[in-house]
């Protein structure tokens, strides 16, 4: 009845609310948005003017304090850094744990997301940069191999009959050439440092909720 | 008054449990009841919306209880109650806050004699 009966401008409070909590555990944004809600149906009652509605909202004061009254006591349990063994866990797991069958990076994410020392934006980050962390360079690295090993078995050929070995007579070859062995040794570099410089800048984010 | 308004802020927030517990010593209240009664107390609660959360960790730390009813008129209300052990906390800050004020009091009076 409450509910059906609200306020446009009580319903928007509460989504304000809503949305400037939605970093909050869902227990503790439920219990919070409950209570809201039933303070703007007592104070709000059907039939209210705006201008008495806007009264009640002002005394509650922006949502986005409200939210920031509900944080400091949730906040990690050591007062001061936010970054525990998970979040360091997760630091080192997003890009080395793919060496880990795989495993170690999915442990990973499951451990980024369920920190609440980063923002959504940072857990996006962290996820899609670059799923599976370095590992994800082992089949760039087959790639870079194969384009490596189509220039020897050419070269090979034209060293009419004489046995040279052909990794040798490759490194002798100088530095890439093809667009195909540029290209890889860019992605190799883009997928190595990636996953480093978004483990760097999640060290340094965490806690740091905007 | 404006360049310490952070200290008066965090003097406020210090106490405010305390006043939550204070008015719930005769008897239990309902949150929005307990917000409104701080809320016209001059000068102690700037955003109302505020307490709430402040009340969720007197909830947890067990220093009060709640429980939610239907009103006969209106939404349902979450009622709450002191516990014993709010009503302890309450009592050792009730004999400490009357000495620290007296104390307060007493060097603010002598700065405006002296």
């Amino acid at each position: 009845m409450s509910t059906t009966a609200m306020h446009p401008l009580a319903a928007d409070y509460l989504r304000r609310l809503r949305q400037a909590g939605r970093n909050l555990p869902a227990g503790r944004l439920d219990d919070l948005c409950a209570e809201i809600e039933s303070h703007l149906a007592e104070a709000i009652p059907p039939g209210t003017s705006d201008a008495e509605a806007l009264s009640v909202i002002e005394r509650l004061g922006p949502p986005e304090e409200i939210v920031e009254a509900e944080q400091p006591p949730s906040a990690a349990p050591t007062a001061g850094d936010p970054r525990t063994w998970r979040e360091w866990a997760a630091i080192v797991l997003l890009p080395l744990g793919g060496f880990l069958f795989g495993v170690g990076w999915v442990a990973g994410v499951i451990l980024l997301w369920s920190s609440r020392a980063w923002s959504t934006r940072d857990k996006l980050i962290g996820t899609l940069i670059v799923p599976g962390g370095i590992a994800a360079f082992l089949p760039v690295l087959v790639l870079a191999g194969t384009a490596v090993k189509t220039r020897c078995v050419t070269q090979a050929r034209s060293a009419a009959g004489a046995f040279v070995p052909s990794a040798r007579r490759c490194v002798s070859a100088g530095g890439p050439s093809t667009p195909h062995e540029i290209l890889a040794i860019v992605l190799v570099a883009i997928v190595v440092v990636a996953p480093i410089a978004v483990a760097v800048h999640l060290a340094r984010s965490a806690g740091r909720l905007t | 008054m404006a360049p310490r308004d952070s200290t008066i802020s965090q003097l406020r927030r210090g106490v405010l449990e305390f006043c939550v517990l204070a008015l719930l010593r005769d008897g239990e209240r309902y949150s929005f009841d307990l917000v409104r009664a701080l809320g016209d107390v001059d000068g102690l609660v700037t955003s109302e919306g505020t307490l709430y959360p402040l009340l969720g960790r007197l909830r947890r730390e067990g220093l009060v209880e709640s429980m939610w009813r239907e009103s006969t008129a209106g939404p349902p209300r979450r009622y709450y109650t002191i516990t014993p052990d709010g009503d302890a906390t309450l009592r050792t800050f009730a004999a400490q806050w009357t000495r620290f004020r007296d104390s307060v009091d007493s060097l603010l009076a002598q700065g405006a004699t002296a």
